[in-house]
Formats: C-alpha cells, structure tokens, sequence
C-alpha cells in the first residue's frame, strides 16, 4: 500500500487517458481501503481489550468468541428461523405501511381539499411515539405476528406519507407553468411532473421508513413472541448470555446494510437522474 | 421616435409589417401583486399592438415588469386591468411557447425527453416528433447529450435545451424570457443566427425580452421600451437595419450606432430611476 500511494503523486500527463484512469482507479482503491479500515481496526482493538480485561468481558465479549456463537447458532439452524421469523414481520409491516403511505400522500400533495382534510389528522396523529400505540394494538390484534406487523406498518406509514407530500408539495412552481404552457393537462401533469418530481423525497421516505421499521421490530418482539431478533435480544437478557446478543446486533447492521442496498439500488434505477 | 430608413427594401418592409394583422392587442394593461404587507405594482396602463409575424424586442431596467408581461401574454398569469387580445389562427399549432428567464428544464427527462415535451403533450405522431426533435437536437448543438441528464449539462447546455424545447414546439408565438443571457458570447451569436434564420424562414411572432440594446438591435423589428418600476411603455423603436441581417457585420452599420445611442440615452433615465428607487426602499 505504501509503495501504491507512493506513485500517486507522480506527474500525470494530460493527454494520456490511459494513465489518468490509472490513478482514478487507485484513488477508489484507496477509499475503498480507508471506509474498510476503521471497522477493522476497531474490532481489533475491542478484542485486544476483551482478552487483556481492561474491558469486562462479560458485557463486552470478544469479538472472536461472538463470532464462534454465530457459527454454532447458523449451524443449529436457530439464527435462521430467528431472522426468517423478523425477516417476515419487517417486510410485511413495510409494505403494509408504503402501500398506503404512497397513496395518501400522492392524493395530500395533488389535491388541495384532500390535504386540507387530512392534515390535521396527520398532524395530530404523528407525534404519538408507535411505541406507545403496541399495547393498543396487542389488545385489538392479540399478540400474534399481525400486532407486530401493524406497529411497524404505524411507523413506516408516517415517515412514507409526510415525505411523499413534501415530495409533491416543494416542487418548484416553475415546473407547473412550464406544464400548463406546454399543454399538458392534469393528467399528464401528474405523470410526467408531480410523480417523477416527488421520486427523490419519496425514497427518503422509504429509507427513513426502513429504519423505523428496525427500530419497532426489536420492541415489537419484546412481548408475546418466542422467535425473531427481537426476542433473541431480550431472551440472551434474561439468560443473561452476551454473545448471543451481540449476533441479534450484528444481524440487525446486517438488515439495515442490506436493505439500505437495496433501495439505494432500486433508487438508482427509478431515479436515474438524481447524483 | 421613428429613425430614417436605411435603405428602400427595408423601407419596405417597415410598411409590410404596420400593414400584417394584429396578432396581439394589448390596451390598458395592469398587474398587481399582492405581497404579504402591501400590493406591488408591477405594470401599469400597458398599451401596445404586436404584429402578426412581427419580432418585437422588449427592453427596461430590471423589475420593471418585463416577466410579468410576457407571462399575461402566454396566459401563465391574469392581468388585473386592461385588456389582451390574441389571434389564434392555426388550431393546429399552440399558440404560445415560452422561454423562461430561470432554469426551467425537467431534471428528470433526458435531454431529448426535454425537447420533445410540448409535442408530447399534443399528441404528434412519435416518428414526426423524433425528426423534429433530432433536428432541434442538432441546431443547439447538443446531439451527443441528447440521452443525458440536465444535471449532466453546464448552465449554457441547459437553457439551449430550453430553448429548443420551445422552438421544437412551433407555436404561433415564441415568448423568450432573456433566453441567451446566461449564454457564452460564441453560443449567443449563433443561436441569435439560428433564431434569425428560423424566423425568417417561418416569420412567426416573437416577443423577445433582453436588458442587452445591442442584441434587440440585432434581431429586432421593433423595439419597446419600458419605464421603471411600475413599468409602462416609454418609447417604441422601429429597427431600421435592412433585412436579412449578418451579426458580424451588422454593428459596422452607421445607423445601428446612432440608434443604439437614442435608446440607450433613454433607457438610462429609466436605469437610474430604478437605481434611486432601490435607495429608497432599502
Ligand atoms: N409573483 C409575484 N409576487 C409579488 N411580486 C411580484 C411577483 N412577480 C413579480 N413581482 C414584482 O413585480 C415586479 C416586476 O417583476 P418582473 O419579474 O416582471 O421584472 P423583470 O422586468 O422581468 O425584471 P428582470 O429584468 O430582473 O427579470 C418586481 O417588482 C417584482 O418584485
Ligand atoms: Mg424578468
């Protein structure tokens, strides 16, 4: 690495395309190699302290030993059936909160007297923390996966229907007037200008609807369930076993990470002419 | 007001053009804009009458109520006094297409998506539309951008794009807010010959809105121009250059100096009214 770096700085002549990419090339390696660095680095030093005592082992395990843990749980098939179970509940809580969310939100930000009417209820509704609306729903839908679905639908509908609205809402009105100078009409304005303008914040949305969705999951699984990573967490709490926590958290960064791909990806498709 | 002719053919075609049908009357115009504190005059008791096939320049200090003509003109904003007529002879073409001052291109259309937007929304057969679209495509220069992103494109790129999407339109009336302003010099003098080739070839109406003298000047049939704020009409000038003109050439022309000096004395005035009226408000 050090000899590499050490070429970087050699004089780059102008017209020759072949070396310039070189050091494009060698540019991303090296920030590809400083993004994957820190984490090992850290992990290291966390080990080093576990093994040494400075830091106590039973709150912090070292990592080597979590990941021996995670080797015996995917073997014995408990990871999965655990993931599989919140795997389900995340997905189906998501998507029973976009579908709506989207739809809502379209109709708030493309009809006035919609927004007007439901505003108010939104603005009302929205900053009682989901969290608190469980018991709620444990009481109506039982402690089955549907109560667990429904919180995490809660949460992710709100986060997709006020940006959704704001993605509509804060285009910019030149755009309308170039629309109806254009001739296009209501229809056509809503396909070929609310719609694509509203993409980038609706995705925002999404992302942020994804997180909320992890959040709620973990205390979703707290009660009335005897699988998922949630309950994985709170079950290594009562038998007081770290390592197994410290898998459901790295499961958890795993389904945030994947998920944040894909949607990055999904984004990168749909909205091919955001940077 | 009126200067002498330079020569007989464009003595001619003075009279020709006083002589085509009025394709747009304004009488009495006024706009009104209410603002959180106090109403804003921006125009007032505007009177004019642009020609069919007529390319009308519109000069005056800046906020003086330039934009806010045009758009009551294209109907992207309603007058609160005074009337405005507009002829609308060919129901198979729209009547208006605008340029607008500001960056105004979709970001999420490519840039022949871009062009080929008015077409789009008049339902023209796609292979008419995508001959027409690469033809525009060409005469911006901007063939090889065509499947970019406007994100892709420099500030100059993206108001060509602009205005070919209003000429790839071709309405009756081309409405051009400043459209080269925040050109290059080279970009702005051949895309001012296009403009001129394509309006000599097609001679629709243009109201075409510049702060640069020298560039109504270039293209102009007439000249208005506009008071202060509240703007009015303070003088129109007939641009007597002869036709068809060579913007290389054309400054070289003796009457181009005397009548830029007669405008730009009177426009000074304005300017300066303008600048004591910013002292008061700040
Ligand atoms: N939507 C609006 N609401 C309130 N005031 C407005 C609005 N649009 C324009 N104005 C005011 O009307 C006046 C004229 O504005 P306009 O944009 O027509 O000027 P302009 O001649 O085009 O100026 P410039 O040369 O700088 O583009 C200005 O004082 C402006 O502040
Ligand atoms: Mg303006």
């Amino acid at each position: 690495m050090n000899n590499e770096s050490e070429m970087l700085p050699s004089v780059q002549v102008a017209d020759n395309p072949e070396k310039k990419s070189w050091t494009e090339m060698e540019d991303s390696v090296r920030q590809r190699f400083l993004s994957f660095i820190s984490p090992v680095i850290f992990l290291v030093i966390w080990e080093v302290l576990s093994r040494t005592n400075v830091l106590d082992m039973r709150f912090f395990p070292p990592p080597s030993a979590i990941l021996v843990t995670m080797y015996h749980m995917i073997i014995s098939g408990e990871l999965w059936a655990d993931l599989s179970v919140s795997l389900y509940r995340i997905l189906g809580g998501f998507v029973l909160g976009t579908i709506p969310g989207l739809i809502i939100g379209l109709s708030m930000g493309l009809f006035k007297p919609v927004r007007l009417l439901l505003e108010p209820l939104v603005a009302a509704t929205y900053p009682i923390p989901k969290l608190a609306l469980m018991p709620l729903f444990m009481l109506i839908l039982g402690l089955g996966d549907m109560q667990k679905i429904v919180t995490i639908a809660t949460g992710t509908f709100f986060l997709v229907l006020i940006n959704t609205v704001a993605g509509v809402i804060n285009l910019d009105k030149i755009y309308l007037d170039v629309a109806r100078n254009f001739g296009a009409s209501r229809k056509d304005y809503y396909l070929t200008v609310a719609l694509p303008g509203a993409l980038p914040l609706i995705f925002t949305g999404l992302n942020l609807g994804m997180g909320m969705a992890l959040l709620l999951i973990v205390a979703a699984e707290m009660n009335g369930a005897n699988q998922g990573i949630g309950y994985l967490i709170w079950e290594s709490y009562d038998i007081f076993d770290l390592n197994k926590m410290f898998v459901a958290f790295i499961m958890i960064s795993l389904l945030g990470y994947i998920f944040n791909v894909i949607l990055n990806e999904i984004e990168r498709w749909i909205v091919p002419w955001k940077q | 007001m009126e200067a002498v002719a330079a020569g007989e053919k464009n003595m001619l075609r003075v009279v020709e053009a006083s002589r085509a049908p009025a394709k747009v009357i304004i009488e009495g115009l006024g706009k009104r804009f209410k603002t959180r504190k106090r109403w804003v005059v921006a125009i007032e008791e505007v009177t004019m009458t642009i020609r069919e096939g007529e390319f009308l320049c519109i000069v005056g200090p800046s906020g003086c109520g330039k934009t806010t003509l045009l758009r009551i003109l294209a109907g992207l904003e309603t007058a609160t006094s005074g009337k405005l007529e507009v002829a609308h002879r060919d129901s198979a073409k729209p009547l208006n297409s605008m340029v607008f001052q500001e960056q105004s291109i979709f970001p999420w259309m490519t840039v022949r998506n871009n062009i080929a937007y008015g077409l789009k929304m008049r339902r023209v057969d796609s292979r008419i539309r995508d001959e027409v679209v690469e033809r525009y495509l060409k005469l911006v220069g901007l063939s090889k951008f065509a499947d970019a992103y406007p994100h892709q494109l420099s500030g100059g790129m993206k108001q060509r794009v602009s205005v070919a999407r209003a000429f790839a339109n071709d309405p009756e009336i081309l409405c051009m807010d400043e459209p080269f302003a925040a050109l290059d010099e080279q970009n702005k003098i051949l895309l001012q010959e296009e403009l001129l080739k394509i309006w000599e070839s097609n001679r629709k109406t243009v109201v075409f809105i510049t702060h640069s003298i020298d560039e109504a000047l270039v293209l102009g049939d007439r000249i208005m121009l506009m008071t202060a704020h509240p703007g009015r009409v303070k003088a129109v000038f007939n641009v007597d250059l002869p036709r068809p003109r060579n913007i290389a050439t054309l400054r070289t022309n003796p009457g181009f100096h005397k009548q830029f000096s007669e405008i730009w004395s009177s426009l000074r005035e304005e300017v300066n009214k303008a600048k004591a009226d910013e002292g008061i408000c700040t």
